[in-house]
């Protein structure tokens, strides 16, 4: 259970010896209690204090790191069940399932394009993480066969599936050691499928066909076996049941700090959807509640992308303040003679601005400046919101060509900027406008050019 | 060994408040129907631990004159339906919309602005052309809102519709005619949980009865704020079970209208070649958005493209097996 | 609100036909009611209409009559303790006649003196000129009869000097600077060597290097005459406490605005300015003059040469303290905000220009970090709160509002960018608690007249702190403006008008103010009065929560600042500026960062103890916390987003029925 950080600073020496690199030993609780230090950084802590606080400090959901090289990625250690809470951490990873039944040119023009497809959105690359192939010959030659010609094309990481010991060890062999995930150990052969994995030491997949209780009790077996890294896949391919499947896992997980199901989860939102859409359906509900990899039947750039897009948004740090992109602004058609304002870029800042502009009803452009997501005054406090941030605003949005006048009207709140951009801007005349957004209507009414 | 798993189950002590959109004959209005969101006592399809007794429901949205700003690809798919509302409602209602969302763009597409007369002439025809509940949205600026609503709500009195939007600078005049005509009004906030419980609060300090107010927390498009959205609502929604009763409405979102703004539902041309196919990329841009509303607590959602209303239609029904 | 009324009226036909007499005294007004009515009804009928600011809610408390003789019954009534009713005291506008009655109305001064403390919730406690604890200063005055040099003892005079203050007083190490040993020779020989040697002793305990440092040397015995000074610079005003050390009182004390204001109203406009060329320089120039002016005047007005004032202790904000020290205080405000040091080392008048003796300590007390200066740890130390096992809650409301919270144990702090609005700043018609600002208002529920409250009864020129507080509780009780601090336009009053900044509410007409035109809140300054609010609401419940506890867990509240003569707590908590608490909980301290100086002057455990407040407490940086905005928006409503966390205010909604 998580601890307060009153509760923490009370088994700590509380000698603020600033030893640990806080000032005092409440910040240093604080920061422990939000899991964003060690404990270790105290020297003096107590046996009976570290004891108790390591129980509480433990990732309660499993970090598992897939592939290599460029190519890892890591899924589990989630620590909240919604993103607000904190943030979501590690990105489900996607897959593109193939199978050794498929003939071998598809196969390879499927592993071609997933290994060479990449999106750029927000300056960040988006990517598919991995290649699920699956043994649907029953056949391991054939199997290892398709491993080795895939692996031929691509250094992404393989999820290798069969039901078959035997199939996934030759796959293994195949596979070229960049830390594929084995797919799946059952009731039936948990036995055989601990032994391959442990001698690849590779990662392991459970799946369940009878709910989380057999889940719980495999991912038991498997622990004291000695696999430590496993990755579940409860069962349920129905949205509704795997919703629920899926929420219930990471609730023990979280919140009763359960470590049977205290792992990562598979999924293949394509295995019961009649068609593409359904399978889109499926794979966005799996990436806002709680997948660790989504093995999808179906690639086509103009799913992958939303898709990719979707992870991006959902795992964003919602701690950043919201704001809007930076630009230029039309409100009312604005002609080359209406009045240019300018503003930060933070959304609420930007929408109380924009509301007023556009119920004025008077055409205008307003300027949104990268302020770090911040208000006015906080962006002019902490030096985000000055001449020089708005000087190159006007510049790099080539603002002026848009225009007859060469007038800017700044917000009230930042009047004192006005002598420094106008250095800034030479032949840009400096208005200072209202402090409230309030009056900007008012203002708008009489300004002129 | 573990024995069975013990399923965690929270212990929610509010629910949401069911609003009942539209009214029949007998009951004042001229519906076919009437249509009940809200209701629930658990997080979205969360069956194992609450009642979920009325589905989110699918509004297609309708305007008063014809969409020239449009992706090409909704141009396409609806052809001449978009030049006539009332036709536009008949299709949208045989495409199995629970809900007509007319929008009064406040012009008509010689740009002249539209009269009084004329909105609520456009209201009556599409009340006429179907019988479903209908949702009746201004331009969306405050005197035009004001002007052209309380024209609407006077005309359609007894209807149930659900007016909008109200904001916190402009929400007295809607919900006074909303109030007096027997209409519901949608409460619309930026993208923040105390600004949206802020705006119910003043709504129901007007005396406006709660179950007739739905709550527009500002829908962000995928790639364009979806997680703002998202997470927002999961929040509101929270909040609301756990007994917040400022925060028990029922939400709305405006998917299609945000899904089909953006340039990925737009260009077909001078975009990546990994952008993919438009037809398909736009429609998966709505589908990807609603579906992530839905999981989030959207109990209506507003939609624009006919093959999304068919997906969407069938995710709900799936949610909702039990 | 008159469901209760109709019901006893309506109890009994034989009641309703029965009639009273009702005898006013002191003017002796006889008249015949219904039994019944209410006393403030019976009031008017016999010409001596009570005072119901509030417009007969019982909310006001000056309708307060004495009932000497007779039958009445009272609806609500939190005015009035059991004590008072037992006494006979009864609230006009909520007591039904029910029977003959002899009522006594008292002088209305009187019912505001006698009765501001309870009206106000919390009494003000007034600041302490002395200091209750033992004395010990770290200056000290030393008489010597020093035995004049012959040919037989050839000790420098230096030499002779230490030699006596070891044989004479064991004051053993002491130093002087060269400008004091300038005029040791001459000050020995014409003082005759009987001299008074002025010290700064130091802490040992807090310094073992220290040693005693000689300030002056005064002919004959002066030691009678030993004085200093506890300087708070506050960002919108100075304040200077004139102390005898020798008995630890307050003389006198005196006040005036920064003068740094003409370059910047605020922390953040000064820091810009400091960048400037020989923006530093002219800021700390500032500063002195201001408080070389104060000191002018105290000691001019007290007839104490500035020569005898040995010490000065400084509190203030970090930045008000390094531009006094003309430490240059960019990177306070600059990411990671980090401020020169925490600890400043004393320096002498002579180097910051303070015009006391040149060789004065002056001694600046140590900060917390960038936005928590020493006027907190003054703050602390003077309420005490370092030092009770009570989880309290400090509350300085400034131009930032800074809050402590902890114990004995542990103190956290944060501070929050609040806005001068309480100050008088940033507000159309707002102005500094002084002569003629109205401090406290009551509006008519009924006729939205208000009644208003000036200092020194003088025709309103503006509105201070308190009466910000007063007028926004009303406003909002009574219904003229909503949750949202928008005025109502459609109310039956010309009071309430659309302005340049939408709507406004007149408080007082301009042929009654002392400015000559109408004085007036609108609804950007109501905007202005939220956002403060809100940002300190906002900034203790994030300090409350970032310790896992419950504002509720809270077992008092010291409020510090620069409200008015006092704060009212039950306005305060209306408008969702203090937390919904019984009032008891509330205690208002008026400016603490002088009262630490002062302590910190005359007692150098008191010093100490200030070191260890800055060393033990620790600060929560709220913009690295996401949860302040949020909790910030919460508090961006009346009282606060979260009704349930208000409900005396939710009840008292509901029984006024607005």
């Amino acid at each position: 259970m998580a601890l307060s950080g009153l509760e923490i600073y009370k088994l700590l020496p509380k000698t603020n010896c600033k030893e640990c690199g806080f000032p005092t030993c409440l910040a240093f609780a604080m920061k422990l209690a939000a899991k964003q230090v060690e404990l270790d950084a105290c020297p003096y802590v107590s046996a009976e204090a570290k004891e108790a606080l390591s129980a509480a400090a433990a990732p309660p959901i499993r970090l598992i790191k897939l592939g290599s090289g460029r190519r890892e990625f890591q899924i589990g250690n989630e620590t909240v069940l919604f993103r607000h809470e904190k943030t979501f951490f590690n990105k489900p990873g996607l897959a593109l399932r193939i199978k050794d039944t498929e003939p071998a040119e598809e196969i390879t023009a499927k592993v071609e394009t997933v290994h060479t497809y990449g999106v750029e959105r927000v300056g960040i690359e988006m990517t598919f993480n991995a290649i699920a192939i699956e043994n649907a010959s029953g056949d391991a030659d054939t199997f290892a066969r398709t491993v080795a010609a895939a692996r031929a094309k691509t250094d992404l990481p393989f999820v290798l599936m069969s039901n078959r010991a035997e199939a996934l060890k030759a796959a293994l062999a195949q596979e070229g050691g960049h830390k594929p995930l084995l797919y799946a150990a059952t009731v039936e052969n948990w036995e055989a499928m601990a032994e391959v994995a442990k001698a690849g030491g590779v990662s392991l997949a459970v799946r369940s066909r009878d709910g989380l209780d057999e889940l719980a009790d495999l991912t038991t077996k498997l622990s004291n076996a000695g696999i430590a890294d496993l990755v579940l896949d409860p069962g349920s391919r129905d949205l509704a049941g795997s919703l629920a499947q899926l929420t219930q896992i990471r609730r023990l997980a979280l919140k009763k700090n359960y470590r049977p199901l205290g792992y990562p989860i598979i999924t293949f939102p394509g295995e019961v959807a009649s068609s593409e859409e359904e399978e889109v359906v499926a794979a966005a509900q799996y990436v806002a509640k709680y997948a660790g990899i989504i093995v999808l039947d179906h690639f086509d750039p103009a799913v992958a992308y939303p898709l990719l897009t979707l992870r991006l948004n959902i795992y964003t740090d919602p701690q950043k303040p919201i704001s809007v992109d930076p630009g230029i602004y039309e409100f009312n058609h604005p002609g080359a003679d209406s009045p240019l304002l300018t503003t930060t870029n933070f959304s609420l800042t930007y929408f109380s601005v924009a509301g007023e502009l556009d119920g004025s009803g008077i055409p205008s452009w307003l300027l949104v400046c990268d302020a770090e997501g911040m208000s006015v005054l906080t962006a002019w406090a902490a030096g985000k919101f000055d001449a020089e941030t708005i000087a190159k605003a006007v510049k790099t949005t080539g603002v002026a060509e848009k225009l007859n006048h060469r007038k800017l009207t700044i917000p009230g709140h930042v009047a004192v900027l006005s002598g420094e951009l106008e250095d800034e801007l030479p032949g840009w005349e400096i208005q200072v406008g209202p402090r409230e957004a309030v009056d900007i209507p008012a203002y708008l009414k009489v300004w002129k050019q | 060994m573990p024995g069975t798993v013990e399923i965690p189950k929270e212990k929610w002590t509010g629910a949401i408040r069911q609003v009942t959109l539209g009214a029949t004959a007998d009951q004042g209005g001229s519906r076919a129907r009437t249509v009940t969101v809200g209701g629930e006592t658990t997080l979205p399809f969360l069956f194992f631990e609450g009642a979920i007794p009325n589905p989110p429901v699918i509004a297609l949205e309708v305007q008063d004159s014809y969409p020239a700003d449009w992706s090409p690809v909704l141009l396409q798919a609806w052809g001449d339906a978009l030049r006539d509302p009332a036709t536009w409602a008949r299709k949208a209602e045989e495409l199995g919309a629970d809900l007509i969302m007319l929008r009064l763009r406040g012009v008509n597409s010689n740009g002249q602005l539209t009269t009084t007369a004329q909105a609520t002439a456009t209201v009556r025809a599409v009340l006429q052309a179907t019988g479903l509940p209908v949702i009746v949205r201004g331009p969306g600026q405050a005197e035009r809102d004001n002007e052209l609503l309380v024209a609407v709500a006077e005309a359609a009195a007894g209807e149930r519709l659900a007016l909008g939007l109200c904001e916190d600078k402009n929400y007295r005049t809607i919900v006074a005619a909303a109030l007096a005509h027997g209409h519901l009004v949608i409460a619309s906030s930026p993208i923040d949980v105390n600004l949206a419980k802020q705006l119910n609060i003043l709504i129901s300090d007007m005396r406006m009865p709660l179950d007739r107010v739905l709550m527009d927390p500002t829908t962000g498009a995928l790639g364009y704020g979806l997680e703002y959205t998202y997470s927002v609502m999961e929040r509101l929604r929270i909040a609301a079970l756990t007994g917040d009763s400022m925060t028990q409405q029922p939400m709305i979102c405006f998917v299609g209208e945000e899904s089909w703004r953006q340039k990925e539902s737009r260009a077909a041309s001078g975009v990546p070649a990994q952008w993919g196919d438009l037809e398909k990329r736009s429609v998966t841009w709505e589908i990807v958005t609603a579906t992530t509303l839905l999981e989030s607590g959207a109990d209506i959602v507003v939609l624009r493209h006919p093959k999304t209303v068919g997906v969407i239609r069938n995710t709900i029904r799936k949610l909702m097996a039990q | 609100m008159c469901g209760l009324w109709v019901y006893e009226m309506g109890t009994s036909d034989e009641r309703r036909n029965r009639k009273a007499i009702v005898v006013f005294k002191p003017g002796g007004q006889v008249i015949e009611v219904e039994i019944g009515t209410l006393l403030s009804e019976a009031a008017v009928l016999a010409g001596v209409p009570l005072n119901l600011p509030c417009g007969g809610q019982g909310r006001c408390g000056r309708c307060r009559v004495k009932i000497e003789h007779g039958s009445v019954s009272h609806r609500g009534g939190v005015r009035l303790s059991t004590v008072d009713r037992e006494q006979g005291w009864a609230l006009g506008c909520q007591t039904v006649i029910k029977g003959d009655v002899v009522v006594l109305i008292p002088e209305q001064e009187k019912i505001e003196v006698e009765f501001k403390p309870r009206v106000v919730g919390a009494e003000r406690i007034a600041i302490a000129a002395e200091f209750s604890g033992e004395l010990d200063p770290s200056i000290r005055h030393v008489y010597l009869r020093i035995p004049p040099p012959s040919l037989a003892d050839q000790t420098s005079d230096w030499d002779r000097l230490r030699r006596e203050l070891v044989l004479q007083h064991g004051i053993q190490n002491v130093s002087a600077s060269l400008s004091t040993l300038r005029t040791l020779s001459r000050d020995l020989r014409e003082a005759e060597w009987n001299v008074t040697a002025v010290l700064d002793m130091g802490d040992p305990i807090l310094d073992p290097c220290a040693h005693p440092r000689l300030i002056d040397l005064l002919p004959g015995d002066q030691t009678d005459r030993c004085y200093g000074v506890a300087i708070d610079i506050g960002t919108t005003s100075n304040v200077v406490y004139l102390v005898d050390l020798r008995s630890g009182r307050v003389i006198d004390r005196a006040s005036a605005y920064n003068a740094q204001i003409q370059v910047g109203e605020d922390v953040i406009s000064r820091i810009i300015f400091a960048q400037k060329q020989d923006g530093l320089q002219r800021l700390q120039r500032l500063v002195i003059k201001t408080l070389n002016g104060l000191l002018e005047e105290l000691t001019t007005r007290n007839q104490i040469p500035p020569r005898q004032i040995s010490k000065a202790v400084v509190a203030g904000n970090t930045t008000m303290i390094q531009l006094f020290l003309e430490l240059d205080p960019r990177y306070i405000r600059e990411m990671p905000f980090i401020p020169t040091l925490s600890q400043p080392l004393p320096v002498t008048a002579e180097e910051v220009g303070l015009a006391i003796n040149p060789q004065a300590t002056v001694d600046c007390l140590p900060v917390v970090g960038a936005y928590v200066g020493a006027d907190i740890t003054a703050g602390v130390l003077a309420s005490g709160m370092y030092d009770t096992d009570a989880l309290t809650l400090f509350i300085d409301v400034g131009t930032n509002g800074e809050i402590v919270l902890g114990n004995r144990d542990w103190l956290i702090t944060c501070a929050c960018s609040a806005g001068p609005a309480f100050e008088g700043s940033g507000v159309r018609h707002g102005m500094r608690a002084t002569a003629g600002a109205i401090e406290e208002v009551w509006i008519d529920a009924r006729t939205y007249e208000p009644t208003c409250q000036t200092i020194g009864n003088l025709p309103a020129r503006g509105i201070c702190g308190s009466g910000m507080i007063g007028l926004l509780a009303e406003m909002f009780i009574t219904g003229i403006i909503d949750k949202a601090g928008k005025i109502r336009r459609d109310l039956p009053t010309p009071r309430v008008r659309v302005g340049d900044h939408g709507g406004e509410y007149v408080v007082v007409w301009a042929n009654q103010s002392a400015v000559g035109t109408d004085i007036v809140i609108n609804e950007v300054d109501i905007e202005n009065l939220l956002r403060t609010k809100g940002a300190i609401y906002a900034g203790f419940s994030v300090l409350v929560r970032s310790v896992g506890v419950e504002l509720a867990d809270v077992e008092q509240v010291f409020i510090a600042g620069a409200f008015g003569q006092y704060i009212n707590i039950e306005k305060a908590i209306q408008i969702g500026l203090l937390p919904d608490m019984p009032w008891d909980r509330f205690h208002y301290l008026g400016n603490t960062s002088a009262l630490g100086a002062f302590y910190a002057l005359v007692s150098r455990p008191m010093r100490r103890q200030v070191v260890e407040i800055a060393r033990k407490m620790t600060y929560l940086e709220l913009s690295a916390d996401n949860s302040f905005y949020d909790q910030f928006m919460s508090a961006l409503f009346l009282p606060h987003t979260d009704l349930t966390a208000f409900p005396s205010v939710i009840r008292l909604l509901e029984r006024t029925g607005s």
